[in-house]
């Protein structure tokens, strides 16, 4: 069908609105964000300059050094960091599930006018600053302090040495860090919980650990997994808490990558951990999509 | 049903045990901060007394006022920037939400799920190597507000546009009959209606900036050092409990947005 001219004018239009609302924002993303991401991942793939700046050639060099070869042959430093990033995370992960699940259950079983103050009171200490947050860790699990004694006591610790720092002041970190970002999407998810499914299992007489795994958790899936992301994703490439709780003995991959562009001077190296940590991020997300469509719904939990 | 039948099982004494141990340890490393922001030693291990000299400290501390004035100038030049930006966006993205956007929503979503080191060091090497190249954009307070800019963007057009979905469509054609030009349709109509949106964007992106250390911390000169940059400097160089002092100031400014936010709520329910 021919358009009448009002008709294209209107298009033409509409158009012309469209450009003038999206253009500013997407510009400046694709300039300030895609441009730089994209030079990254070419850096990764040129050779490292005399000033630790990238130039030509071409190589694959900076990938080799992150399997561990340098100079004096092949040493396996940043394949432990690798090894380290991703046993904190699963570890980290882990833990934060056990914790917040009974959590946001909990908050849900409370009278309704509590539910939002518990939340506000879950998500309040992650709107301090993160190197704060950290730095009240270090406080408390450095030497000569309570916990540091009493861990000391049980013979958890060698005498003098305090918990941090110690892989295992990263993983606390961690989980403190995680918390919230695993309570919201699980508390939305019981909210939403469908209790007749529960209230059929106890008519059947199942035990309430039949009745949970059948009728609570895989409601409560969604919510996990969108959680799961929410965590993981960013623990794999945290930089502020193993820097300060670990101490050097408890590098991961964050670290590696920015010391590679402060002290260590050497980009190429640090841009191939950044794709590392690209690909990790885009399989996440891909994972939680293809999971999320399958269970239908929790999508919008994530987002 | 449910609530009745747990009501004091075992199993909801267990939670509730669980759920105070759990705050204890959300708040123990503040309240740690806090409390020895007023000990009289300089200790981290050990109380000794009250005292007020860490604060006085901090207020001969040109450092750390200069610091303090650069969080605030960096969180407000580019939440107000973001706010801008962002509200276009948004809005375009309700009147053309029949389009196919895909793309827009993708790279939207950019920023929000970039892992921080990555979104920094891209900045960083990106501005580094365009300073060389054209002498412009020096690493500094400029960088660090084009960076915040960056991460603000998605969250205001996402606040904007939740908000435009929420509203009854014809208002828009309502306001189209009223007001003739585009220009008083925004002033009488989009902008008051937005007006709840606006503020609580602003508050999260100038939330976001104070936050954030990573991206400031990678895309900061050598003069631009925010509050979170002298925190971290300091923690390396050794620690002091200045530290604890600012950090204190800090935590309060949080506890009473806390406060605020949780008056708010309450408003809109009544």
């Amino acid at each position: 069908m021919l358009q009448t001219p009002s008709r294209r004018h209107a298009v033409v239009s509409e158009t012309r609105h469209l450009l003038f609302t999206v253009t500013p924002g997407a510009a400046w993303i694709i300039v300030f964000l895609v441009l730089p991401s994209i030079y990254l991942m070419a850096v990764a793939f040129m050779t490292n300059g005399p000033y630790g700046l990238p130039q030509l050639p071409l190589s694959l060099n900076s990938f080799e050094q992150l399997a561990g070869v340098g100079f004096l042959g092949w040493s396996p430093g940043n394949l432990y960091t690798l090894l380290r990033s991703l046993w904190q995370t699963v570890v980290a992960t882990g833990l934060v599930v056990l914790v917040a699940y009974p959590i946001a259950y909990y908050i849900t079983t409370c009278r309704a006018r509590w539910r939002p103050i518990m939340l506000l009171l879950v998500v309040v200490p992650s709107w301090t600053n993160q190197v704060i947050r950290t730095f009240g860790w270090m406080n408390l699990l450095a030497p000569g302090t309570p916990l540091s004694n009493l861990a000391e006591m049980m013979g958890l610790i060698s005498p003098n040495m305090g918990l941090y720092p110690s892989n295992f002041a990263v993983t606390l970190g961690l989980v403190y860090n995680f918390l919230p970002f695993m309570v919201l999407p699980l508390y939305a998810a019981f909210e939403k919980l469908d209790t007749a499914q529960v209230e059929a299992a106890q008519d059947l007489y199942a035990k309430p650990v039949r009745a949970f795994w059948h009728a609570v958790f895989p409601q409560t899936l969604p919510g996990l997994l969108a959680g799961v992301v929410l965590v993981a994703i960013p623990a794999f490439g945290m930089y502020v808490i193993p820097e300060l709780l670990g101490g050097g003995k408890a590098m991961m991959l964050g670290n590696l990558v920015a010391t590679q562009f402060s002290g260590g001077s050497n980009w190429p190296l640090g841009a191939a951990g950044a794709i590392l940590m690209l690909i990790a991020t885009f399989i996440g997300l891909f994972a939680m999509r293809r999971i999320g469509k399958r269970l239908g719904g929790g999508e919008e939990v994530v987002i | 049903m449910r609530k009745r039948t747990l009501k004091r099982s075992s199993l909801r004494r267990a939670l509730t045990a669980f759920w105070w141990l759990t705050l204890i340890f959300l708040y123990l490393p503040l309240a740690v901060v806090v409390l020895f922001s007023f000990n009289a030693a300089n200790s981290a291990a050990r109380l000794t007394g009250f005292s007020l000299r860490w604060y006085h400290q901090l207020l001969g501390n040109e450092q750390i006022i200069e610091a303090f004035g650069n969080t605030l100038i960096l969180a407000i030049c580019s939440s107000v920037i973001a706010l801008a930006i962002g509200c276009l966006i948004g809005y375009g993205m309700y009147r053309h939400r029949h389009r196919k956007l895909g793309w827009l929503i993708v790279l939207i979503y950019l920023p929000i799920v970039l892992p921080d080191i990555v979104f920094g060091i891209s900045e960083m090497a990106f501005f580094v190597q365009f300073h060389r190249l054209t002498g412009l954009l020096q690493p500094g307070l400029g960088t660090m507000v084009i960076a915040h800019v960056t991460f603000q963007i998605p969250f205001v057009a996402l606040i904007v546009y939740s908000r435009f979905v929420g509203l009854d469509p014809s208002l828009f054609e309502a306001a189209k009959d009223l007001y003739a030009t585009p220009l008083k349709r925004v002033i009488h109509f989009m902008l008051p209606t937005l007006k709840p949106a606006l503020i609580s964007a602003f508050f999260l992106s100038f939330t976001l900036s104070v936050d954030d250390f990573v991206i400031s911390f990678f895309t900061a000169g050598p003069e631009s050092a925010t509050l979170p940059i002298y925190i971290w400097s300091a923690i390396k160089k050794g620690v002091t409990p200045e530290i604890n002092a600012i950090a204190t100031l800090m935590i309060g400014a949080v506890a009473l947005a806390a406060m605020i936010s949780l008056v708010f709520n309450r408003q809109r329910k009544v």
